[in-house]
Order: C-alpha cells, then structure tokens, then sequence
C-alpha cells in the first residue's frame, strides 16, 4: 500500500463523481463553467486534505461511538476556514461559488473517505488518499464543466484573457440547467463503463460493472411485462 | 458512565479546537474580507457615476423609506454636483435577491446601472449583469422613461429567455428613482 498507489486510485479506478458516483449534488450545481468546476474542485480538495490528515491522526484518539458527530465537527471547521480566507483573497471566485462553499460539509466525497479511508490508515497514506480524490473530483468537475460550458453557453473560460467562444454555434441552454447536468454525467458514466470494458476485453478478464450500474439492479425495462416477484402489489 | 464521560471529553476536545482554529481564521481573515467588499463598492461607484473629484464612498445621505434605508453617494466635480448612486435590490429574482448599483448623472438621466450580487441561472439569468441588456440603461432619462420590460409595455428588451431576472432588475431601479425624484433637490445639495 503505497503513496502513489493511494493517490493513483482516485484518479480512475475510484474517481469519485465518476466512478463511486459520490457529491452528486454539487456536481451538478457548480459545474456550469469550467471555472466553477475548477474552483469547487480546489475547494474541496483542500477541505479533503486538512480533513483526512486531522482525523487520520486522531483515529487512536476518537472513541468510536462518536466518529461520526467528530468527523463531521473537522469537515465543517475546514470548510468554514476555507470559506473565509476565499472570501478574503479569492473574492471573485468566491462570489461566483456562493452558496457551495459551505454546502462542501455535507459533501458526501468528505466524510466518506474519512469513514471509509482516513480513520484507518496512517496521515500519510491519508493525505495520498485525499490528494488523489481531491485531483479526481477537481478533474470530473473540469470535465463536465467544459462539456456544459461549450455546448450550453457556446464559450470556453479558463481566466479572463483566455476565453474562446465557439463561433456561430447557437447555445443549447437546457446544457446550463441542471437537466443538462444529469445528461452530461450520464454520458459519461456510459462512456467510462465501455472504455473499462474494452480495457478488460484486452487484458482477457471479465468485466464487471460497478454493483448497482448494471442490468442486475434495474428493472426500469421489466416494468409492464412482469412485475418483480419482490414489489407489493400496485 | 464512565463511557459517557469519555466520549463527552472527546466531543468537547475537539470542539474546543475547531472553535479555537476558528477563531484564529476569523481574526486574519476579517480585514481582507473587509476590504474586498469595500473594494467592491468603490468599483462599482467608480464605474457608474460620471466624473467625480470628491470621495463618494463618504459622501451620502440616507433616507428612510419602505422599511428600508436607501444611502445616496453623491458625486461632485470641482464642487458642482455631478451625480448620484444609489444601491438597490430586488428579491423577485429567480433565484433570490438581485442588488445593484445605479448611478445617475446631473442632467437628469441614468448613467450607468451595474449589477452587483445575483443568484440566477447561469447563462440565462446572469446576462441581466452583461451586454447588451445592461447598456439599455445608459442615457435613459430618469423622467419619461417606462422602467418595464416591453412585455409590461416598458421600453426595455428583457433578456431571452430570462423576463423574470430582467423584471426583477427593472423593478429594483424603478423603486430606487422614485425614492430619487422625491428628494432629489435634498441629494444635490448634500457634500456643499
């Protein structure tokens, strides 16, 4: 288990909109923008960092039983700090992030890797841990935001003096409303899921979708034909 | 009991250090904060009065209508009376309150108007802050001007697709120019 291992994982094989379908909800909200994207990513990391290095080091110290109320007391201080020194020094990006900022405490990607990752292992393998998931959630919200930016607004904004705008292109606005959000991250789901199945269709193993992504879980396509053994009756 | 006791102690420490972290961001972060914000407005005044040799930021006075304060920064120019801003907002958005700057110049029109918080969808509502819809403003004179949106038989073009941003906008600065034409004599005076 080592630094780089750590870090790799959640840059693919754990990437965490994309893969463990992990902060959903500011997902959507921010990445209108490349920008947006970029900067929630930032947000957050930086949050992941301090939060997973706080409670990796008092893993021994935290009682089990109120793990969770700790857990969440260290997401909400880093949170609050970053709110405040971005207000004070990034005032623009800050503005344009408003609401989110504070909303990254409930952000799931947070506290879960604290449960699942931090409060057992080292700090160092914590801080992999969070850089690698902070790099990941920052390139999902990059990705998506750029999709959503050019097809919806019909312009690419990294800063202000490097902007380019898709010429005679008329914007396809439900892309900036959250519908587009959805559809944009469902694309890319698939994607990923064919990509991943190509990769072990070459390297000659089996594939298997991620549990509760694949035909076994669904039954949106058995509706009306015959209804699950399991569902109470309609 | 002595369970409780233990993960009481723990819950306070922890507690106790994140008010401590706290408070210590706070501090450091309290006086750029504040100069940001205003940075902010001494911008915004900057960029919607017309010329102005005095200190606007400082120069004001308020008045007390429809349960809310409106502050007046009065522009002057080699003593005479320049122009006017005002801030003003608008809570039916789409997405909350719209606030903004109007600066209105000596000769009885609308300078410049600029926007300065907004929660609208982006892309759609947020163009209410951009060109072309803004510049509408510019010029307009304060009397004999429909602050409205055609669809309200007014003489402004809403924003595609955003006529809700763009009433709440309209409606914002039509509040903030009775209030001006009321005490106008009043705010012309102020800073002689």
């Amino acid at each position: 288990m080592g630094f780089s291992k750590e870090l790799k994982k959640g840059l693919w094989d754990e990437i965490p909109v994309f893969r463990v379908v992990l902060g959903l909800c500011p997902t959507i909200a921010v990445t209108t923008s490349l920008m947006n994207g970029i900067g929630m990513g930032v947000a957050a990391t930086f949050v992941l960092i301090c939060s997973n290095l706080m409670v990796a080091a008092l893993r021994n110290v935290i009682p089990d039983k109120v793990r969770i109320p700790s857990f969440i007391v260290i997401a909400a201080t880093f949170t609050t700090v970053t709110d405040l020194v971005m207000n004070g020094f990034a005032h623009e990006v800050h503005k344009n992030l408003g609401i989110f900022i504070p909303l990254i405490v409930v952000n799931c990607i947070i506290l879960g890797r604290a449960e699942a990752f931090a409060a057992r292992h080292s700090p160092w393998l914590a801080l992999a841990d969070a850089i690698g998931m902070g790099l990941g959630f920052t390139i999902a919200l990059a990705v998506i935001g750029s999709i959503r930016e050019i097809l919806g607004n019909g312009t690419l904004t990294l800063w202000t003096p490097l902007a380019w705008t898709v010429k005679g292109y008329e914007p396809v606005l439900l892309l900036i409303l959250a519908p587009g959000g959805f559809i944009t991250l469902g694309l890319i789901l698939g994607l990923m899921n064919k990509i991943e199945e190509r990769r072990a269709a070459k390297a000659g193993r089996a594939c298997s979708p991620p549990a509760d992504f694949d035909c076994r879980h669904c039954v949106i396509c058995k509706w009306g034909v015959s209804a699950p053994s399991d569902s109470p009756p309609a | 009991m002595k369970e409780i006791l233990k993960l009481l102690a723990a819950l306070t420490i922890i507690s106790s250090g994140a008010g401590l972290l706290l408070a210590y961001t706070n501090k450091v972060t309290a006086g750029p904060i504040a100069a940001a914000r205003q940075k902010e407005t001494t911008e915004a005044l900057k960029a919607v009065l017309p010329d102005f040799d005095n200190d606007p930021a400082d120069c004001t006075c308020s008045f007390e209508e429809g349960g809310r304060t409106w502050a007046f920064h009065v522009a002057r120019k080699a003593g005479r009376f320049s122009g006017a801003a005002f801030q003003t907002s608008s809570s039916k958005g789409y997405g909350g309150e719209i606030s903004l700057m109007v600066g209105l110049s000596a000769t009885g029109t609308v300078n410049s108007v600029r926007v300065l918080t907004q929660h609208e969808t982006p892309g759609l509502g947020t163009k209410v802050a951009e060109e072309p819809f803004k510049s509408q403003f510019n010029g307009k004179p304060i009397e004999g001007t429909v602050w409205a949106v055609k669809k309200d038989n007014g003489h402004f073009d809403a924003v595609t697709g955003a006529t809700i941003s763009s009433r709440a906008v309209l409606e914002a600065v039509r509040n903030g120019l009775d209030v001006y034409r009321r005490h106008a004599a009043e705010i012309a005076r102020t800073g002689e």
